[in-house]
């Protein structure tokens, strides 16, 4: 009996050796990700990807690695000092992506983008991830900036949804007499103000000279009037006592919870917010374009394409990775935008369920033009600088006159 | 065994590795760091671009400017160290005392002082968080008080005092331990020979007690001063992201969000040598009780 089983044991043994040499070992692949909390919106989506392409690739192996965001950023930089950055990994776009492709740790993707491939993208998606020419990255998911206006405090209080500048200053008003604190902010992170004045910027002072400031393009200036009268709107906020009164020492989560409770009628923030909603609040937050100014830059929005997944330059196996970058990327835009984590970057037949999510795409797809983030635009110290600085306005130390003077020394380098 | 022990070569050759070891990951990257702060700055990796440019990076550190916040974050780190000294160790060492004194629940009150020791700084950190931002302004609330505009930790003027008071409230319990310990290592018959002689309370503990231990007073002035410079998780953690109101969150700022890696070597450099000068001082001023806690006595 024994030596039948061992007969059979070395058998089986011998054939899956045999099976193994036949199809050939898997390709293994270093993945990095980030949504390491189970919280995450993009988790659940991403964890479906992940699946679709085991079974779509299984000549390919995929070890991930899940981080924090804050966390894998500076992991990934520290990584990327050593060459030694995963084959696959999730990286933001703009500034940030180009401080790892100046230092050549990211490989260009143009050998592998096919007509066909980015026919399947929407227009203007690799915008962020493109440098002189060459795509370092492809984009998982659209971003953009709206208004969080919760109906049930706009009724019962009787107020107008803003669709102007002086009806959101009415509004304000009319909370903050009613006691209510108007809108929420996390300044503590510095960047949830930024969503608020960049969107600000955009409607006094328009795509082309934010993008020209953002971008350091020769010849553009901060010390003009209008970029002077969107930061003093944006005090005019501030001075109405729309934030919280202790917004600087808020987290953007901690901001974030009397609204989820119903207690803050209004927010200007990522399109992502919308996916942390509970489905009780879905129905009772609508999502609009953030009040026009007149000016004519009324149906610009701030965002674009923004995070994306790139593959490592010095990885063994670029073709297999290039593989793997485009189905994580592709996948996950449907797979997001499906469960309501993300709006596509990718052209798809998904629909969303979650409500405020459609409103949104609804709206940005008649959009004028997308312009992505300052502080993501702009890369090391100033991102810092354009957080800080409208840390301090929140903060009363700095007028809107030297925060546009504070500006301007990025171009002084 | 011990005649290979008393031989000073064979003791040299058994302390070389240790010594080559910590020279390779202690000594040479202090010597490293003060070579790439001279270097101009170099975009992400150090590569061949780089060059020489002497002091620049030191000069642009202490160059005032509304945009420059290292000088200001040096004298915070000076006023966190007056703090240490002037009211966190005389705090631990009255401590010490009354428990030194043998009172009942001594060891219950020695371990309970000693818990915030043992929490990790970013959970003390958390938790004075939520004091800051809910239970204090609650109070204020219930006692009719102003609270600070823009919060506890918002507030520019004081933030930086309330973000202190939580690492000063961790350490007096360490303070307390050393100097509890210490005091408890002075032989009973000298305590004895001072109360027979009508020594108490403050006498005892000012002419007696605390001279005995300046060893211990040394150690804990060093430990207080260089985690003063040093000081970087609950202001990290309470204040504000990317705030460099500190040396150290400067130089992590520097470092890992502006990729200023010569600049922010300048001020790693800063730092090191900030706690040096500062031992070194504090060496000079106990110079003379050094090992011989009984020769200040004695002259009285």
């Amino acid at each position: 009996m024994k030596k039948i089983l061992a007969l059979v044991m070395a058998l089986a043994m011998v054939m899956s050796l045999t099976a193994a040499f036949a199809e050939g070992e898997p390709v293994v692949l270093k993945v990095a990700s980030i949504w390491s909390a189970e919280t995450e919106a993009n988790r659940a989506p991403m964890l479906k990807t992940l699946a679709e392409f085991e079974e779509a690739h299984p000549e390919i192996k995929l070890e991930v690695e899940w981080y924090e965001a804050n966390a894998w950023k500076d992991q990934g930089e520290t990584l990327a000092l050593s060459d030694s950055l995963p084959d696959v990994f999730y990286w933001n776009a703009g500034g940030v992506l180009w401080n790892l492709v100046s230092s050549g740790d990211i490989l260009a993707l143009n050998d592998y983008l096919t007509d066909d491939i980015k026919d399947q993208l929407i227009g203007g998606a690799l915008a962020n991830m493109t440098f002189d020419g060459k795509v370092y990255q492809l984009p998982y998911t659209n971003a953009c900036s709206c208004l969080y206006c919760n109906t049930e405090l706009f009724d019962k209080y009787g107020v107008k949804i803003p669709e102007t500048w002086d009806e959101l200053l009415d509004a304000v008003k009319a909370f903050k007499e009613a006691g209510v604190t108007p809108m929420a902010l996390g300044g503590g992170d510095k960047w949830p103000t930024n969503m608020y004045t960049d969107i600000i910027a955009l409607r006094f002072v328009g795509d082309e000279a934010c993008r020209a400031c953002y971008y350091k393009t020769e010849g553009a200036t901060f010390l003009t009037d209008d970029w002077k009268e969107g930061m003093t709107a944006f005090k005019t906020l501030i001075d109405l006592g729309a934030f919280p009164d202790d917004a600087l020492s808020l987290t953007r989560d901690e901001s974030e919870v009397p609204y989820f409770n119903g207690e803050i009628p209004m927010y200007v923030h990522g399109q992502w917010f919308s996916g942390s909603l509970s489905p009780e609040m879905q129905q009772k937050v609508k999502a609009v374009k953030f009040p026009a100014v007149g000016k004519g830059y009324d149906n610009q929005w701030m965002g674009g394409p923004a995070e994306g997944f790139s593959v490592s330059a010095h990885t063994a196996h670029p073709d297999e990775a290039f593989v793997a970058c485009q189905f994580l990327a592709q996948h996950q835009s449907d797979n997001g935008f499906e469960c309501g984590a993300g709006l596509p970057a990718w052209k798809t037949e998904v629909q969303c369920g979650n409500p405020v999510m459609n409103q949104i795409a609804e709206q940005v797809a008649t959009g004028d033009s997308l312009l992505l983030w300052g502080n993501t635009a702009l890369s090391g110290d100033d991102a810092t600088l354009i957080g800080d600085t409208v840390y301090d306005l929140l903060a009363g130390t700095c007028t809107p006159e030297q925060w546009c003077e504070d500006m301007e020394t990025i171009f002084n380098k | 065994m011990k005649r290979v022990l008393s031989n000073k070569w064979s003791i040299m050759v058994f302390v070389l590795p240790t010594v080559l070891f910590f020279t390779y990951i202690v000594i040479f990257p202090i010597f490293k760091t003060l070579w790439y702060s001279l270097l101009n700055e170099i975009p992400a990796k150090v590569g061949d671009a780089s060059h020489f440019t002497g002091l620049t990076h030191y000069i642009t550190m202490f160059t005032p400017g509304r945009r420059n916040p290292f000088p200001g974050a040096v004298v915070n780190s000076l006023l966190y160290a007056a703090l240490s000294i002037f009211v966190q160790l005389p705090f631990s060492m009255f401590i010490a005392l009354l428990l030194a004194d043998g009172p009942r629940g001594e060891s219950f009150y020695r371990n309970t002082f000693f818990i915030p020791v043992v929490i990790s700084s970013v959970v003390v950190s958390l938790l004075w968080g939520r004091i800051y931002k809910g239970l204090l302004p609650q109070l204020f609330e219930a006692m009719n008080w102003q609270v600070p505009k823009n919060g506890f930790l918002g507030n520019a003027n004081t933030k930086i005092w309330f973000s202190f008071i939580p690492s000063l409230w961790q350490y007096v319990g360490y303070h307390m331990l050393l100097m509890y310990g210490a005091l408890k290592t002075i032989p009973e018959d000298i305590i004895e020979a001072a109360t027979v002689d009508g020594a108490s309370g403050a006498k005892l503990a000012f002419r007696i007690q605390i001279p005995m231990i300046k060893p211990m007073l040394k150690v804990c002035l060093s430990f207080s001063l260089i985690g003063s410079f040093k000081l970087f998780d609950t202001p990290w953690v309470l204040l504000e992201r990317s705030n460099m109101d500190l040396p150290a969150l400067s130089m992590y700022v520097e470092m890992f969000s502006n990729h200023k890696y010569s600049y922010a070597s300048a001020q790693a450099i800063f730092i090191v040598a900030e706690c040096l000068v500062f031992t070194a001082l504090l060496n000079w001023v106990f110079r003379e009780s050094d090992g011989k806690p009984g020769k200040e006595l004695a002259r009285k």
